[in-house]
């Protein structure tokens, strides 16, 4: 799951980018669009924290 | 070079209506996109709803309501915020009240935003005039009066038990996120659909309201501030007036709003919201149709 998660950050972050940048589709930048994308590579990025983290005592 | 759409401004009369329509119904549960796109047709205001102006009018009236909800909510956000943080920092769930709500609050939210921004702009192209909208209002209506119906026949007759929001799964919290997405189409309520959703996962309505509110205050929030960039175009200063005080009475009225729901949900249902969207909805067609409005 930890490679997983790192792998679904970068293909968001990559997202992000293209949506900035207006690669992504031929209406333009999405300025909102690469937020969210933004957005849910921080939530992988959490997702692999939690997956890493030392256990409990 | 950008077009700008000029369009006519509101009025001073017309900013405060829709200030207080705005503080009102985007917590009632009868949808304020719909309120909004139905009254001006009705009152036969000629505004531009796509212009620049309008647009800044409207980021201020979003922002006043999303900082009321802060307001209201503020000491349960910051023990949220804290929840939420503290967790990312331990890598691990504490089990805390507040970050299990803080963690329903995300789940809720990842639906509405991805379907936000992916079908927002066209689904209001395709359904925000006065007619789809009517019918929504009526669909919005029936389903309160189905939830409600559900719920009863649930818990009263099979005995099923409520439990506090805080002890609701994750997946459920994504189920009322996605039910919350219902109201891209105007005429649909973000409250009322979310709250329903929480009724048929077992929530008692005060919780169930609490969520949807809770759940209300990033979407408003992050959508008001992207557009703030809205309230200094060109044309914006035209109604920078009606912004800001449109603004301070959408918030006044959106805090007294989300303080009456509270104190209803603890007691009541949300069949008068129900029987409202249904006969409003229906008027609304009825004139539409029939071309007696614009």
């Amino acid at each position: 799951m930890k490679p997983l998660a790192l792998a679904l950050a970068v293909v968001f972050v990559v997202i992000a980018l293209l949506y900035w940048t207006g690669h992504f589709i031929p209406a333009g930048v999405h300025v909102k669009h690469g937020i969210v994308s933004i957005i849910l590579a921080l939530l992988c990025l959490v997702w692999y924290r939690f997956l890493t983290a030392a256990p409990a005592r | 070079m950008r077009r700008v759409r000029t369009g006519l401004a509101v009025t001073f009369a017309q900013a405060m209506l829709l200030a207080v329509l705005q503080g009102v119904s985007e917590l009632f549960p009868v949808s304020s996109l719909g309120h909004t796109v139905l009254l001006p047709a009705l009152l036969r205001w000629h505004v531009d709803e796509g212009s620049e102006s309008f647009l800044a009018f409207v980021v201020a009236l979003h922002l006043g309501t999303a900082l009321a909800l802060i307001a209201f909510y503020r000491a349960e956000w910051i023990a949220i915020a804290v929840a939420f943080v503290g967790s990312i920092m331990r890598g691990r769930f504490s089990g805390a009240p507040e970050e299990r709500v803080a963690w329903l609050l995300v789940a809720g939210t990842i639906p509405v935003g991805i379907l936000g921004v992916l079908l927002e702009s066209p689904v209001k192209r395709l359904f925000a005039s006065p007619i789809p909208v009517s019918l929504f209002l009526c669909a919005n209506g029936f389903l309160m009066l189905f939830g409600e119906r559900l719920r009863r026949r649930q818990h009263e007759a099979a005995d099923r038990p409520y439990r506090p929001l805080e002890a609701l799964p994750a997946r459920d919290g994504v189920f009322v996120g996605f039910a919350q997405s219902l109201a891209l189409l105007p005429g649909i309520s973000r409250s009322g659909s979310a709250i329903v959703a929480g009724l048929l996962r077992d929530l008692r309505h005060d919780d169930a309201a609490r969520y949807s509110f809770l759940l209300a205050t990033p979407v408003i929030l992050a959508a008001s501030l992207l557009e703030i960039p809205k309230l200094f175009a060109p044309d914006a200063h035209a109604v920078l007036v009606q912004a800001f005080v449109g603004g301070i009475v959408a918030a006044v009225t959106a805090y007294a709003s989300v303080a009456f729901l509270t104190r209803w949900f603890r007691h009541n249902d949300l069949t008068p919201f129900a029987w409202y969207c249904v006969a409003a909805g229906a008027l609304a067609f009825a004139l539409f149709a029939s071309k007696v409005a614009a």
